[in-house]
């Protein structure tokens, strides 16, 4: 007699996978962290998503300490320029994708990681533009993300964002 | 997720398809060289990218891998005889050298000519290693032969095995660059398995079941760090490379052997699963040897007289749930290869990707499917030839290695994730 395990793992029998909607969408978080990056981000942002939505870190230059709390309440933007409360974004968050241009210093990354791990929201960082960029430049944005990014992507082509997205039902 | 008509193109690699494009730019593994021991025996029949063929070595040993049918009547030229540096059709004695080029037709007069318009579908068949390669693209694209570390070093140093498998070859492949399930489906063989045992990093790597991942996109493909914590502040990395379109090679542990696979499309719901070996510096020790023969680390026993697992699906994988329950392996199956293959099998003959949930520790494989994808579109739009083709690509070696939190494994780890000849590799 034959197996279940034979049975079902025909073609046929995949006709029988309960087809219905197993997950619900994913509230997606991308944060650009700095000026390059936000002229891609903006890019990706004019795609059809469902629960994705995009920031921008403004303030770049003068981005707030860890741990300064009364600094993160006026951090982020939307694309509209207007301003968010991070702490709240990331409350309704199920990931945040950070995206940093290489050679950039990535600093806002760390404040962004502490209001997550305070949180329990998973990071993932993006690094783009590497391909023109020296090892030593690609290291230093490493090196400020590495510890504040639960998945750390090198990506050559800025087109991966999309892709990642897509792949992650944002 | 994939988008259906993306699922689609990734997964079928037959002719005229994209991927069936991108495949046919490589050099495969079409056999393994003690398949055909000698000359003038007998012929083997496979199925590669769709294509029904057959291999054959002739009365000077030369291999040839051929059409599998007679262009007379039809039939199987399996049932040939091999003879005299051709493959003579037993129905009615049409003879085929290993190009394919039919040389003898007994019922035409030979000054007819008639046999020199007669040609089956060839590709060259090389022997490089324990392998026989093929290359199944167009003639004027042949690249130079593969230079896979483990098809190079003296032949005492290395191990080949394949496995039938019973589904499409991505999500095979999929499973090779997903560090994060060693944790949980491997971890009851980490101790215990002799081709694994002993090493510090399984220490690290059961330890610590959030590993950090990072993905580094390298010219063949991608490195993928997986990132578990060490003594004083470093990290244990484990480094997988990935070269497009089906190789892997897992981290090494210790002094063993370092193994790796390539998952080659038979048609789109099989695949075979190569699997390799190899020390760089020394040669495998019997009792390694006989370890991988009798089906222990990545290899796997088989039916007698195939290549087929003897835990498959059709004995329910010899589930053992008492094992389970004990800890003794994490799934019930025993054995990380038919671990692997029962539950990629049970995704069923092409996984419907539409329905998957991926998290963002999956970003190795959102990254391969992505580099395929552009690299398919780029050969179809364009002609480019895909990454993975240039020899120069195949001269990589996995590692794991203890680093300082600072460094990036790419920069670090430079020397160690390039093949060096007769230089050890870089274990922990």
């Amino acid at each position: 007699m034959q197996t279940e395990s034979a049975r079902m793992t025909t073609a046929e029998e995949a006709r029988y996978r309960i087809n219905y909607p197993n997950s619900s969408p994913r509230a997606v978080k991308v944060v650009a962290l700095d000026i390059p990056s936000e002229a891609v981000v903006k890019r990706v942002a004019q795609g059809s998503w469902q629960r994705a939505t995009f920031f921008t870190a403004p303030k770049f230059e003068g981005a707030p300490k860890s741990g300064d709390r009364s600094s993160m309440r006026a951090w982020l933007s939307d694309l509209a320029g207007r301003t968010k409360d991070l702490i709240d974004e990331i409350a309704t968050a199920d990931l945040i994708v950070m995206v940093a241009s290489a050679g950039t210093n990535a600093d806002a990354a760390s404040v962004i990681a502490e209001a997550c791990n305070a949180r329990k929201v998973m990071t993932t960082a993006l690094i783009i533009g590497s391909a023109a960029k020296s090892d030593d430049e690609l290291s230093k944005t490493l090196a400020s993300l590495r510890p504040n990014a639960s998945m750390l992507v090198i990506a050559s082509n800025d087109d991966y964002i999309e892709e990642m997205l897509v792949a992650l039902r944002a | 997720m994939l988008r259906k008509e993306q699922n689609d193109l990734v997964t079928q690699t037959g002719p005229g398809t994209p991927m069936g494009q991108l495949f046919r730019c490589y050099w495969l593994p079409a056999l393994m060289a003690d398949e055909l021991p000698e000359n003038e025996c007998p012929p083997v029949r496979l199925k590669i990218l769709s294509e029904r063929l057959l291999a054959f070595r002739d009365t000077d040993g030369r291999y040839g891998l051929i059409d599998e049918f007679c262009a007379h009547r039809g039939v199987s030229l399996w049932f040939g005889r091999n003879e005299e540096h051709g493959l003579r059709c037993p129905y009615h004695g049409w003879k085929y050298d290993v190009n394919g080029q039919c040389v003898d037709v007994p019922s035409e007069p030979v000054e007819s000519g008639f046999c020199s318009k007669v040609k089956l579908k060839s590709y060259p068949l090389v022997k490089r290693g324990p392998v026989l390669w093929t290359y199944m693209g167009p003639p004027d694209k042949q690249p130079p032969l593969p230079e896979w570390e483990f098809a190079i070093v003296p032949p005492e140093q290395t191990f080949l095995s394949k496995r039938f498998q019973e589904s499409n070859w991505l999500q095979a492949m999929e499973g090779g660059i997903d560090s994060s399930h060693v944790s949980f489906l491997h971890r009851g063989d980490l101790h215990s398995d002799p081709l694994f045992k002993g090493a510090k990093g399984n220490e690290y790597n059961l330890a610590d079941m959030k590993p950090y991942f990072e993905v580094v996109e390298q010219p063949g493909g991608l490195y993928i760090g997986a990132r578990r914590n060490a003594e004083n502040g470093n990290y244990y990395w484990r480094i997988t490379p990935w070269v497009m379109p089906t190789f892997t090679m897992i981290p090494p542990r210790a002094d063993h052997p370092i193994h790796g696979h390539f998952w080659i499309p038979i048609d789109d719901e099989h695949c075979w699963a190569w699997t390799y070996d190899f020390h760089p510096t020394r040669a495998l020790a019997k009792r390694e040897v006989d370890a991988m023969k009798d089906g222990a680390g990545v290899h796997c026993k088989y039916v007698p007289g195939t290549f087929r697992p003897i835990a498959n699906k059709d004995n329910d994988y010899l589930m053992d749930r008492a094992a389970q329950k004990a800890g003794r392996t994490f799934s019930g199956v025993a054995g990380f290869a038919s671990q692997d293959a029962s539950l990629q099998e049970s995704m069923g003959p092409i996984c419907d990707r539409t329905k998957e949930n991926l998290v963002s520790t999956d970003n190795g494989i959102i990254m391969a499917r992505h580099r395929l994808m552009r690299a398919a579109k780029a050969l179809v739009d364009k002609g480019t030839i895909p990454p993975g083709v240039d020899p120069e690509h195949h001269k990589v070696r996995s590692a794991s290695v203890v680093l300082p939190p600072d460094q990036a494994f790419k920069d670090a780890a430079k020397e160690a994730l390039t093949s060096r000849p007769g230089v050890a590799h870089a274990t922990v």
